[in-house]
């Protein structure tokens, strides 16, 4: 046996005075040694004076992480941080900064309950720390003063009748040629062009940018129309169909849903799904209503280390399992590398899957990096739905 | 008081093993004040699939998580890989008492994703101007390293290059 890499993580409290617990973790793994230490009110679980230390690192860069730790200031370590440490120590300073931090804060939590236990006990010597946390079910911990973004509300709609567009027929005219099919990433943006794949906020708690604010940066770039896919959302017949009012713009809707084989994207398919589907099930159940599911950014992080390092050569990534589920492939992604594209463009050509392209735009400054362009006009999700089954339709490259 | 005594202390270990030519074995080993637990996986190259998952987890206040092993082989055919956490959770549930065992899961998966960058970072040279032009390079292979931490941040000497040609394209 050899070993190929090892992180050992250490985390110590001890208790500094009355009110303060002193926290120390170290991080040292095969790449990175790292260390922090901070302090934290018992009362109220906010952390003070965080400090780190930088021993090995790997860009030239990294050791400026050191001055954002201090964004961290003031954080309530309650349960529910660890969303808030990734945004802001992970994102601003290191990610390997976050991960030491959030084990920091876990110990200060469990550290917090057992001397509040330990009080309990001087009262009630019979107290065992499992009742005593389990009648004051948070160990004396205050609730999370962080909240993530409240979820929209969700209204599953099923949709009764074609969605007819408002908008004139401007933009483009189709144009049908030879060329038309099966040519993936050429940059131009002849035919009708739709942004099949971008994300609102707060639809999806991840993106940035408003329905109305994505849908005027679609017009104003010259797109024909945008394809609202939110994660696990149901965006209204009737607000959807406002909004093409008030816009005089397209604006059709699809749903991106997490499976255990990873993102899909649904066309014609207006069912509320949470939680993880199989994509089986998933697939069935989309089949049952005549609509489309593409394989979103199918191998999206798989070529972070380029396909040599792991050996995933196009014959291997046809016959993943995913493929035998799904009726497209999105071939162009704005949000993985050309080599993750170019492997997605080569598993649809060699299963002969339709393509599409997509920004996955979670903000303004990427609406229609990539798109897909149709043969002919589009005006409602059901001459889209028809579009995609006959395949009339390729990714492109527009912004 | 005596303040040079440790209150609690905690200590998580994570090593990743080639087993064969295609398969690494991730282990992720917890022990702290009130916890004692291990969870082991088996990822295939080249799609980093999981292929085979064990563990065990002891802990001084949580109830027993009762069909543990049943929790955990629910992850068995993911693969390592971004995105993959929502997939982790949403397979295993989201209970207050798997919280930690679908977390050493993940470290377990961030091994395996460590192990692979290790090789890649081998390659950077050892001078300045070497290892500047290695990053910069990597960021613009990369593109979701950009702006992700401070190494990469907007606006940066390592990322000046990638910027510089995405403003001309897209001006
Ligand atoms: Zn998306």
């Amino acid at each position: 046996m050899m070993l190929e890499f090892m992180r050992n993580k250490l985390v110590d409290v001890a208790r500094l005075n009355e009110d303060t617990l002193s926290i120390h973790g170290v991080l040292d793994d095969s790449i990175y040694n790292l260390e922090l230490d901070f302090k934290v009110n018992i009362n109220d679980l906010v952390c003070s004076a965080i400090e780190g230390r930088w021993l090995r690192w790997t860009t030239p860069q990294c050791p400026q992480a050191l001055t954002f730790l201090k964004e961290a200031d003031g954080f309530c370590l309650s349960e529910g941080i660890d969303n808030k440490i990734h945004k802001t120590v992970g994102r601003r300073a290191c990610r390997h900064f976050a991960n030491l931090f959030i084990e920091c804060a876990y110990a200060a939590r469990e550290t917090v309950k057992l001397l509040h236990w330990q009080e309990a006990v001087e009262n009630e010597p019979s107290l065992s720390f499992k009742d005593f946390l389990e009648k004051d079910s948070v160990g004396g911990i205050p609730a999370a003063d962080v909240m993530e973004p409240v979820e929209p509300v969700k209204k599953p709609e099923p949709i009764t009748s074609p969605v007819v567009s408002e908008k004139s027929s401007g933009g483009v005219s189709s144009v049908a040629d030879a060329s038309f099919i099966g040519n993936d990433g050429k940059s131009d943006s002849t035919g009708f062009v739709i942004d099949l794949h971008l994300h609102t906020s707060p639809a999806s708690p991840c993106a940035s940018s408003s329905v109305d604010a994505m849908i005027k940066e679609a017009k104003r770039i010259g797109l024909d129309g945008i394809c609202l896919s939110d994660h696990n959302y149901v965006w209204s017949p009737d607000v959807v169909r406002d909004l093409r009012k008030k816009h005089d713009f397209l604006v059709l809707r699809a749903n991106e849903i997490v499976t255990e084989q990873g993102d899909m994207l649904v066309y014609g398919f207006y069912e509320d799904v949470q939680g993880i589907i199989k994509l089986a099930e998933l697939k069935k159940r989309v089949a049952a209503v005549g609509g489309f599911v593409v394989a979103a950014h199918p191998f999206r992080g798989f070529l972070t280390f380029g396909a040599d390092d792991v050996g995933l050569t196009t014959e291997k990534a046809m016959a993943r399992e995913m493929f035998k589920w799904v009726d497209g492939v999105e071939t162009l992604n704005g949000k993985v590398t050309a080599t993750e594209n170019g492997l997605a463009q080569n598993v649809a050509k060699g299963l002969a899957l339709t393509a599409t392209g997509g920004s996955d735009a979670h903000d303004i400054s990427t609406v229609g990096t990539y798109a897909t362009t149709f043969e002919h006009e589009i005006n409602s999700e059901e001459e889209l739905l028809s579009a995609l089954k006959e395949g009339k339709c390729r990714p492109v490259t527009f912004r | 008081m005596s303040n040079n005594i440790l209150k609690f202390s905690m200590n998580r270990s994570t090593s990743v093993e080639k087993i064969n030519a295609t398969c690494l074995r991730s282990v992720c080993r917890l022990q702290d004040s009130f916890t004692d637990a291990e969870v082991a996986i088996e990822v295939k190259m080249p799609d980093l699939e999981i292929v085979a998952i064990s563990g065990h987890l002891q802990h001084v206040y949580n109830d027993e998580v009762k069909n543990l092993d049943e929790r955990l082989q629910k992850v068995i055919g993911i693969r390592v890989g971004s995105g993959m956490l929502k997939i982790i959770k949403g397979l295993m549930g989201e209970d207050k008492n798997l919280e930690q065992l679908v977390y050493m899961v993940e470290e377990c998966c961030h091994g395996v994703i460590l192990t692979l960058t290790k090789k890649v970072l081998l390659k950077a040279p050892d001078d300045e101007a070497g290892k500047f032009a290695f990053y910069s390079k990597m960021v613009k292979k990369n593109i979701r390293l950009y702006d992700r931490c401070a190494g990469f941040a907007k606006g940066t000497p390592l990322v000046a290059e990638l910027e510089a040609e995405e403003g001309g394209e897209k001006a």
